[in-house]
């Protein structure tokens, strides 16, 4: 079965030390990293793919060395958040090439390509040059391009930061059906990302892995000591909303259609939409304030 | 090593240099324009002025009798193997270290080597997809230049005495000595490329490596060296010597880091 193996994994650049002491093991399943910048992600994910010899420990992947062993590739994808495709080459020239150096032939690169790039509404590009192309779809090719080998270990780097709603969701689905053949290890420091996944959560800070959790813990900690917004569909009085614990108009109107709710826990939102129900109110959104990274596993 | 590899490194790198005119039109535009303008201001000097200049550099005795243009013609071939020959023979250098940093330090500038090394392709076969990929069209590039320049010199000296001055031995292994000097153009360049930090960087130091050569119209000029077989039979084997070790410790030394 692929298998990840991240045992006492250190890398120093310099002065810095990027990573100290980083152990974990990952077999079919996703893995998200969260951490804010400069807390060894990226580099994780180098370490991992075998791009960077690391200072300490060691890094197995399907119980080989990434570094050493660079047919071990033939399995594997990375996609880093630089797109690392070629701007005076056309997207098919990228994806032939990759492919070529995979050993596929350009038939299938250009069957597959021409599916994902499809999925991604991005078909249209296939004959333009990088070059001309937005982020956003610099990135849905970089994807294709990362996914080419059919791998079966997925090292991800915030792939879905600039992508449309909908070329995102595809991401994902594609990811999460990826996750149950094999490892994915998927790096961001956007929580809203997190929240997207019934997944194993890993939480860089500084170079440690300080917390080995799952994503469904990150409600309890990212909604304490914060706040939400709820928009209703009609207005209704201020003055009503002050008489309940924790909401407050938004606005200095005498009607409001938008509460803020001050809240410890995810179980207070519930309490509060029952409580404007109750005052006739109808729910249109509740809109989540992102937490300062930072705040989040602050006690770890 | 994987042979597909390798050529799809090298074909993706060359499609890359010729994608844009931006990119291949100073390489082109500048060598052709010296090949064609340079042998002209040659036979214009020739006509004009090889008397005076003739009787300073070359030996008047190597001229047969009976040869009312030997003079023009002994000129027009001395000048065109010993000066003009030196200033071509840098082409190889300066369109190699083009070509071979842009390859090389260009991965790492633009990021491009994470997702190349990403991929199951061994360090040999990427950095002989490298070289391969600087050396061709350099060698292209320098034949071309060599060529045109050739024919031009060959061309003004039947019109004006009836003679063709090219080839000859010493020029043919002067054209011979160019593959030498790119493949030492681009082992420097595998060799710095861990070094620097950037295209322009790479590029300026494996530059200098043209400074030698256009020295030598000046040692010819002086009498220090002449410029016949022997001479350049001595060159190629030295430049052999060269190009082995600066590529073979060139390779050793690389890492793939170097490029990240």
């Amino acid at each position: 079965m692929p298998s990840i193996d991240v045992s006492r994994v250190g890398k120093r650049f310099g002065r810095t030390e990027a990573l100290r002491g980083v152990t974990f093991r990952a077999d079919r399943g996703m893995a998200l990293v969260l951490g804010p910048n400069g807390a060894g992600k990226s580099t994780l994910l180098k370490c991992i793919d075998g791009l960077l010899r690391t200072d300490g420990g060691r890094v197995r992947v399907n119980g080989a060395d990434p570094y050493a062993d660079q047919s071990l590739h033939a399995k594997m994808a990375l996609m880093t958040e630089n797109y690392a495709l070629y701007d005076h080459l056309t997207v098919a020239d990228n994806l032939k090439f990759f492919g070529r150096l995979y050993g596929i032939p350009d038939r299938e690169i250009l069957a597959k390509g021409t599916r994902m790039l499809r999925g991604l509404s991005a078909l249209k590009y296939l004959g333009a040059k990088v070059q001309t192309l937005s982020r956003g779809t610099k990135q849905k090719v970089a994807f294709c391009r990362a996914v080419i080998n059919d791998p079966e270990v997925l090292l991800l780097d915030e792939p879905t930061a600039f992508l449309d709603a909908t070329a995102a969701d595809y991401l994902r689905e594609f990811i999460v059906d990826q996750s149950r053949r094999g490892p994915v290890v998927f790096v961001t420091q956007r929580i809203d990302e997190v929240t997207r996944y019934d997944a194993r959560l890993l939480v860089l800070r500084e170079g440690r892995l300080i917390r080995d959790t799952a994503t469904s813990s990150i409600y309890t900690e990212m909604f304490r000591d914060s706040f939400v917004n709820i928009r209703l569909a009609r207005p209704i009085p201020a003055s009503a909303l002050r008489r309940i614990r924790g909401m407050s108009p938004v606005g200095a109107g005498e009607r409001t259609a938008t509460v803020r709710v001050s809240i410890d826990g995810y179980r207070d939102i519930d309490r509060a939409i029952r409580e404007l129900l109750k005052r006739g109110a109808y729910i249109t959104s509740v809109d989540y304030a992102e937490p300062m990274l930072e705040r989040v596993f602050s006690r770890g | 090593m994987y042979l597909k590899n390798v050529l799809a490194i090298a074909s993706k790198d060359m499609k890359e240099v010729f994608s844009s005119i931006e990119i291949y039109g100073p390489m082109l535009g500048v060598p052709l324009f010296f090949a064609v303008f340079l042998p002209i201001m040659t036979f214009y000097i020739t006509i004009y002025g090889a008397p005076q200049i003739l009787a300073k550099l070359v030996a008047v005795s190597s001229v047969g009798p009976g040869m009312p243009m030997a003079t023009g013609v002994v000129f027009m071939q001395f000048f065109s193997i010993n000066v003009l020959g030196p200033i071509f023979l840098t082409m190889p250098i300066l369109t190699a270290s083009v070509i071979a940093a842009d390859s090389f330090s260009g991965e790492k500038e633009r990021k491009t080597s994470e997702a190349l090394l990403a991929t199951p392709v061994s360090v040999t076969d990427l950095l002989l997809g490298k070289i391969m990929a600087s050396f061709i069209p350099t060698m292209l590039l320098t034949l071309s230049v060599f060529l045109v320049y050739g024919g031009i010199t060959n061309a003004l000296s039947f019109q004006a005495y009836n003679a063709f001055i090219l080839p000859t031995a010493p020029w043919l292994l002067m054209v011979l000595t160019s593959p030498f000097l790119a493949l030492v153009a681009i082992g420097f360049i595998v060799l710095i490329s861990s070094k620097a930090k950037g295209i322009k960087e790479a590029q300026q130091i494996s530059t200098l490596l043209a400074l030698p050569i256009l020295v030598i119209p000046f040692v010819s000029v002086l009498g220090i060296a002449t410029l016949d077989t022997g001479f350049f039979l001595d060159t190629i084997a030295v430049l052999a010597a060269l190009d082995a070790l600066t590529l073979y410790v060139g390779v050793r030394s690389f890492r793939k880091e170097s490029i990240l």
